[in-house]
């Protein structure tokens, strides 16, 4: 649906350059008593990306209609990841492309939001923190300092992240899925 | 929660909106140890100006023999200019403007404060040097500090003087890649803004492009500055009120200031020709028509003044509410106004 990019509001998703961007801000600009524009600060829902651009206000805009599903992780399976609607039990396969990198994240039944534009799924949200299992862990070599306290750990799904010296095989971390970092042990 | 009641348990916030009294002070005495006169002229008008794409605010004045449009005004330009024709001499007001149709954001308030100032038998550049020297004496009084730098939102800027300066058309060749011809001819910066991906169609008018391509591709640019940027020598059809340059009178000299993302101040050398001026208000108030704007006649009665004599002058108008902004470290509008209009309509 084409909308004036003067009418465009936060929380909308449009198409920028040809790709899904989710509308995070606006506003409205005359520089030096010009004419309107709107200002938008649009993230792509692929990559993750913001970037800001200045519309005219009687600029032309694709508006998309996406739908957000909260769907249930069941499996993956080569370059397919397969979800599962909890209510529909109706599976839904996904390239792992989309996960851009972060399927070290996908644990058991894991909950996330994939937003579908014309019934594909054009981007998927992970929650901000994740409760996982640490699969491996070695004992803390004591005086090592260039990691400052820190040592890889592995995860059940094969990720790494560096985590304080006392944790051990066994435990559950809660892991920031933006960053990788280990947020705290979620014993 | 509203501002007034955030005032009690929140320091910070009161020591920014308290930043407004400061800013007001150091102003005042900015200008009046310079001799200049502090003036209060109306807000409430019959003739706003004539700025094709400002919107007004519109009421009625009643009286018993009739009933009137009245607006409040988009800048007090006019009436100080004709102080001056008058023979006021240097002037200056802190005053209350109004724009409609702009929304709420943290960039912008309907009702917001203006400073503008005059200075007689001078152009833009000596508005340049007192905008250098009234930054700088205002950092010093307000923050203490004397090292001519001032920190906003975590970046450290260089105010002394003089500022970065580069003109409209440089900025285009340097940040855009156009020649001055392609700026101002309609068809070649149509071409140049559609070959980089923006809209364009038969509808699309020369200062759409223009200022689309400044807002993307320069001002970025600008904000990345660590000094504040004066752009100057606007396209004349950009600069209704200020005087063309004897050396190329396809440009006007307006220049326009830029910190840290904020655009502070307009300023012209300002036009002094009334037969010059009244087919530039004419053409202005058509297209206001054609815009669909608020329609009020032209103010003669600032014709009449031009024509009695109005003496070489330099003025600028500052976002008073965007330089308390920068003074109080504050990243939106609605930090440094007790009543922002987003509180009072919002809900």
């Amino acid at each position: 649906m084409k909308v004036k990019a003067g009418n465009i509001r936060k929380g909308m998703y449009i198409l920028h350059n040809g790709q899904p961007h989710l509308v995070t801000k606006t506003q409205f600009v005359s520089p030096g008593k010009g004419s309107a524009f709107t200002r938008a600060r649009i993230q792509n829902i692929r990559y993750g990306t913001t970037v800001e651009f200045v519309y005219k206000s009687h600029d032309s805009v694709e508006e998309l209609e996406v739908e957000s599903k909260e769907l249930q992780f069941l499996y993956s399976m080569g370059e397919d990841v397969v979800f599962m609607d909890p209510r529909s039990y109706e599976q839904v396969t996904v390239a792992v492309s989309l996960l851009d990198g972060k399927e070290g994240y996908l644990v058991p039944e894991l909950s996330v939001y994939i937003l579908f534009y014309e019934e594909k799924a054009i981007g998927i949200k992970l929650p901000p923190k994740i409760k996982m299992l640490v699969a491996e862990a070695e004992d803390a070599v004591a005086g090592d300092r260039q990691n400052a306290g820190k040592k890889p750990v592995t995860m059940e799904t094969g990720l790494i992240v560096q985590a304080p010296l006392f944790v051990k095989k066994g435990d559950y971390l809660h892991v920031d899925t933006e960053t990788g970092e280990y947020v705290s042990r979620a014993n | 929660m509203k501002n007034w009641q955030r005032i009690s348990q929140d320091s910070v916030l009161k020591n920014k909106l308290l930043t407004r009294e400061k800013v007001f002070d150091g102003l005042r005495n900015f200008f009046k140890t310079q001799g200049f006169h502090e003036v209060e002229t109306p807000l409430l008008v019959k003739h706003p100006g004539t700025e094709p794409y400002l919107e007004v605010f519109k009421t009625e004045l009643v009286t018993p023999e009739k009933t009137q449009n009245a607006f409040l005004l988009t800048s007090p330009e006019y009436a100080m200019k004709k102080l001056i024709a008058g023979g006021m001499g240097d002037l200056f007001q802190i005053c209350k403007s109004f724009r409609n149709h702009e929304g709420l954001s943290e960039r912008h308030n309907p009702e917001f404060t203006i400073l503008e100032w005059y200075r007689v038998n001078a152009d833009y550049t000596k508005i340049m040097n007192d905008f250098e020297q009234l930054l700088l004496s205002l950092v010093e009084k307000i923050q203490n500090r004397t090292d001519g730098k001032i920190t906003y939102q975590g970046k450290e800027y260089d105010i002394s003087a003089p500022y970065t300066r580069i003109s409209v058309a440089e900025a285009f060749e340097k940040y855009v890649g156009v020649t001055t011809d392609e700026l101002l001819s309609v068809a070649a910066l149509k071409k140049v803004a559609g070959s980089r991906g923006y809209q364009v169609d038969e509808e699309t008018t020369w200062e759409g492009v223009y200022n689309q391509l400044f807002l993307n591709e320069i001002e970025p640019q600008l904000i990345d500055q660590n000094k504040p940027v004066i752009i100057y020598d606007y396209p004349a059809s950009q600069a209704a009120l200020s005087k063309k340059k004897d050396s190329d009178p396809r440009f006007a000299e307006r220049f326009e200031i830029y910190l840290g993302g904020l655009e502070l101040g307009n300023a012209f050398t300002e036009l002094t020709d009334a037969v010059e001026q009244k087919a530039r208000f004419e053409e202005e108030l058509a297209l206001r028509k054609q815009l669909g704007k608020t329609e009020y006649g032209l103010d003669q009665d600032y014709i009449d003044a031009l024509a009695s004599g109005l003496p070489p002058t330099g003025g600028i108008a500052v976002g008073v509410d965007r330089l308390v902004m920068l003074l109080a470290d504050a990243q939106d509008i609605n930090e440094t106004i007790f009543f922002p209009a987003e509180e009072i309509f919002s809900s």
